[in-house]
């Protein structure tokens, strides 16, 4: 091996200029290459969206969404029933009129606040919100009330808690006849 | 060679077949056979053979880049001897961090891990200090001051996915207020600004259940699809990226001209 | 021992006290500009930066420490297993910010002199990697294992109570090195204390280098070159980001109340927390009509106010102060290092109007989780 041949393409003389024949492939080549790099980047896209969609099962093994508490007349006027807290995540609360529902989810950052029976109210104790005894958020960072549950009654007349629709005070759905239930 | 002095038995095996066949170089007296010795080996090879003098001072460095790399070794290695007895599970998680003191005699495994994870968080910061303090992120480093950026993030991350895995109140409390945040990311979180913008007619597409919370939890609350995620997470996805992110940077410190240094 | 001190201390750990002691202190420690230089010199404050300043520091920490922990409630927060790495930070941040300092004064003077500065050698004065560096090094590493094995077999890592969802422990608190975000979280909404802000710190941090134009001071430690940068950096990572881990960590007690180092935790602290949104402020309380029902009229104020911060004040500085900023770093450059230096100081503005006022939010619209 002597010297090596220097490519062509290397070489910018008058003569490289393309024919109009020659140019013509180039053209079609880029246009190959266009449907090559969508090609490409369709096939990243639609993997990118698999692994995403891969990240949400269709299955979620958590407890049952909708349960029987029992009946009206378990509850008493004027008290918060602890007895839902600790299994389903709830507090049940009668009061004059009625029945109604609170997700024991601190609306700030997700922690379980406390019930303080002798002040009457909701304490949070990760970062001190406040909430009175239908909810509402008076002091701390939370931004909004405890949301409440939907509360129907089954025919045999036992409640019904449904968790997976919620009734939130701000969007002003507490008035829904489902948010609270009538005895 | 024409005297022959009685070789010590150290020579003699610097110079036997099998030494000569691993390391090449004999043991690194003349300056030739230290540079060398640098040269062949894959892992001293990070290093340049030569270095300007204000470069090896500890007053300069404070070898704390360094001091990250090690630690990260050590977590590595006591993390990997962890994963031996801890399942990832609620059932065993927290019942696997209590045994693990009695497992083995000198059970201070989970100690080196907890606290060595500590320290090299300060390590990180400490090293981003000096690197700021010495101008070191200006051209031509502004890169790697970049990828040290993403280095610090993702210690910080190993760090907080480790957190959940005790299974004990501390932990769970912690990451539910730590995840409890991502709820509230702008657009993807079901309670940030905006996500209610991404509805189509009445259907929300953005809710408890689809939103990056869930995307982390792999569920919808802190259980045990969490403990799982994060265990993967923790002990193979982010170390495997970190890993590769410290080879840029390492790569990416030589090729930037060495330490900084003044001209 | 001591006790009328302990109250003195308790009461000066106020995160409203001691924030503003340390702001007004900080552009006198490290001058971020000339006549501030001169007050620093004049204070002799320089001298912290030497050898008897270094001891002072030292022995003045170790002080409070060790007179610290004969207290009880004292003992009892800085003892906890999980505290250890805080008192490792605040120790080594002294340190190394100490040595850095010192080593930048020391140039600061070379330069001034017009001589080379202490990084500095000749070129060609090289030294073998082997084993000038990997010696150094096997050093550091033993020296660690060591430190590490120390730790570990002198304090066993903690354990608490199994996984309990429907308890939350008083106080719940994360990982200590996000607790300058959980401090945050006391001032500003979810989205903005936990993704927007660490989301700015991020790109902030990175962005440094392309924002930061002077290419001088590269390679050595220095200070007089480069005032503005590095007070800039140590605002944000001394005060915004290691004081608060440790307020978040020695003082935030049950119910996120505030409690001074040698205040007993106690539950039942009970601290009056009514927060009064900047719309009420205005439509109840100043122009007494009520709030509007339109979430846009209603936040109006809060709203302008937040535009023109954003929107005005670089308009402003760039009209005086800052015009040679400007010019040197073009538009977009210029808007980038303002909007990320007015982002940063909205923290502790947002601290102010909570201390004083009972502020809760600027802008309130929960209707859209869209709070300030
Ligand atoms: C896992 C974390 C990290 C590891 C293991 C690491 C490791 C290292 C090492 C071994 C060096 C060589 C010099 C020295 O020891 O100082 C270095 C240099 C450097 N690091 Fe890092 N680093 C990490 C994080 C960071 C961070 C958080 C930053 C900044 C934000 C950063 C920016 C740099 C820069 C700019 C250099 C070049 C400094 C110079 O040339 O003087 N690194 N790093
Ligand atoms: S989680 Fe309830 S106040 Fe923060």
């Amino acid at each position: 091996m002597s010297e090596k041949p220097i490519p062509r393409a290397a070489l910018n003389t008058p003569q490289d200029e393309l024919s109009p024949a020659e140019s013509v492939k180039r053209k079609g080549f880029i246009s190959w290459l266009v449907v090559g790099w969508v090609a490409f980047a369709s096939a990243t896209g639609t993997f990118l969206a698999m692994i995403v969609r891969f990240l949400f099962p269709n299955v979620l093994f958590e407890p049952p969404q909708s349960f029987k508490i029992g009946f009206p007349d378990d509850f008493q006027i004027g008290v918060v029933d602890e007895r839902f807290k600790a299994l389903r995540g709830i507090w049940v609360i009668r009061d004059s009129e009625g029945i109604y529902v609170l997700s024991t989810v601190c609306t700030h950052l997700g922690c379980t606040p406390n019930w303080l029976r002798t002040e009457g109210k909701f304490k949070c104790p990760c970062h001190g919100s406040g909430f009175r005894k239908s909810g509402i958020n008076f002091e701390g960072p939370a931004p909004r009330p405890l949301e409440r549950y939907r509360i129907v009654l089954a025919e045999n007349g036992q409640i019904i808690v449904d968790k997976s629709i919620k009734f939130q005070q701000e969007k002003g759905q507490w008035s829904h006849p489902e948010a609270f239930l009538k005895v | 060679m024409a005297e022959k002095k009685p070789k010590s038995r150290l020579t003699a095996i610097s110079e036997s077949p099998v030494w000569k066949s691993i390391f090449r170089t004999g043991i690194p007296v003349t300056r030739r056979q230290r540079m060398m010795g640098i040269l062949n080996n894959v892992f001293l090879h990070l290093h340049p053979v030569r270095l300007p003098k204000h470069a090896v001072k500890l007053k300069y460095t404070w070898c704390m880049g360094g001091l990250s790399f090690f630690l990260f070794l050590v977590l590595t290695i006591s993390g990997i001897l962890l994963m031996f007895y801890y399942r990832p599970t609620v059932e065993y998680a927290y019942t696997d961090i209590m045994d693990l003191s009695e497992q083995v005699p000198l059970g201070i495994m989970r100690e080196l891990h907890r606290w060595g994870a500590h320290a090299m968080v300060i390590a990180v910061w400490l090293h981003m200090f000096r690197v700021f303090m010495t101008g070191s992120y200006k051209p031509p480093r502004e890169f790697n001051w970049v990828v040290g950026v993403l280095l610090m993030f993702l210690t910080l991350f190993l760090s907080f996915t480790g957190y959940l895995l005790p299974w004990d109140q501390l932990a769970i409390w912690a990451i539910t207020v730590g995840s409890n945040m991502a709820r509230a990311t702008p657009f993807l979180g079901h309670e940030g600004p905006g996500a209610s913008l991404l509805a189509i007619g009445d259907i929300n597409l953005v809710t408890m259940s689809s939103d990056v919370r869930f995307a982390l939890l792999g569920g919808r609350f802190v259980g045990e699809g969490a403990l799982l995620r994060f265990y993967v997470l923790h002990c193979i996805g982010l170390p495997f990226i970190i890993m590769i992110f410290m080879a840029v940077h390492f790569w990416r410190v030589r090729k930037d001209g060495g330490i900084s240094g003044p001209v | 021992m001591l006790d009328w001190l302990k109250s003195v201390v308790d009461f000066i750990s106020t995160p409203s006290i001691s924030l503003t002691l340390i702001l007004l202190m900080f552009p006198f420690v490290f001058p971020p500009t000339a006549w501030f230089e001169t007050w620093h010199r004049r204070l002799g404050l320089h001298n912290l930066w030497t050898n008897r300043g270094g001891l002072v520091m030292f022995s003045v920490i170790t002080l409070i420490f060790v007179w610290g922990f004969t207290d009880v409630n004292f003992s009892k927060i800085l003892g906890k297993p999980d505290n250890v790495p805080i008192m490792i930070l605040i120790y080594s941040v002294f340190f190394f910010l100490w040595l850095a300092m010192k080593s930048a004064y020391e140039n600061d003077a070379h330069i001034a002199a017009g001589e080379p500065v202490q990084e500095y050698y000749p070129p060609e004065d090289k030294v073998l990697v082997w084993p000038d560096l990997v010696y150094i090094e096997l050093i550091a590493l033993i020296l660690m294992m060591v430190f590490l094995l120390v730790w570990s077999i002198g304090l066993p890592a903690p354990l608490e109570e199994p996984a309990n969802p429907s308890l939350s422990p008083n106080p719940a608190k994360a990982p200590w090195y996000f607790l300058g975000l959980q401090e945050m979280l006391v001032y500003f909404d979810p989205w903005l204390a936990g993704v927007v802000f660490p989301s700015l710190i991020i790109v902030g941090l990175m962005a440094i280098p392309y924002l930061d134009s002077d290419r001088k001071g590269s390679g050595y430690y220095s200070f007089a070159g480069r005032r503005t940068a590095v007070f800039v950096f140590l605002f944000g990572w001394l005060v915004l980001w290691v004081f608060l881990i440790v307020v978040g960590t020695f003082f935030r007690g049950p119910n996120w109340n505030f409690f001074g180092p040698f205040e007993e935790w106690s539950v039942t602290k009970v601290v009056p927390l009514i927060n009064i949104n900047l719309s009420e402020y205005v439509w109840v309380k100043l122009l007494r009509v009520g709030l509007p029902a339109n979430p846009l009229v209603r936040e109006s104020v809060g709203i302008i106010m937040l535009v023109l911060y954003f929107g005005l004040t670089p308009v402003m500085l760039a009209r005086g102060k800052l015009r040679p900023l400007l010019d040197k770093l073009g538009s977009i450059r210029y808007s980038l290092i303002i909007f990320l230096a007015l982002a940063m100081v909205l923290l502790p503005i947002k601290m102010y109007l909570r201390w004083t006022l009972n502020l809760h939010y600027i802008i309130s619209i929960p209707e859209a989780f869209f709070n300030i």
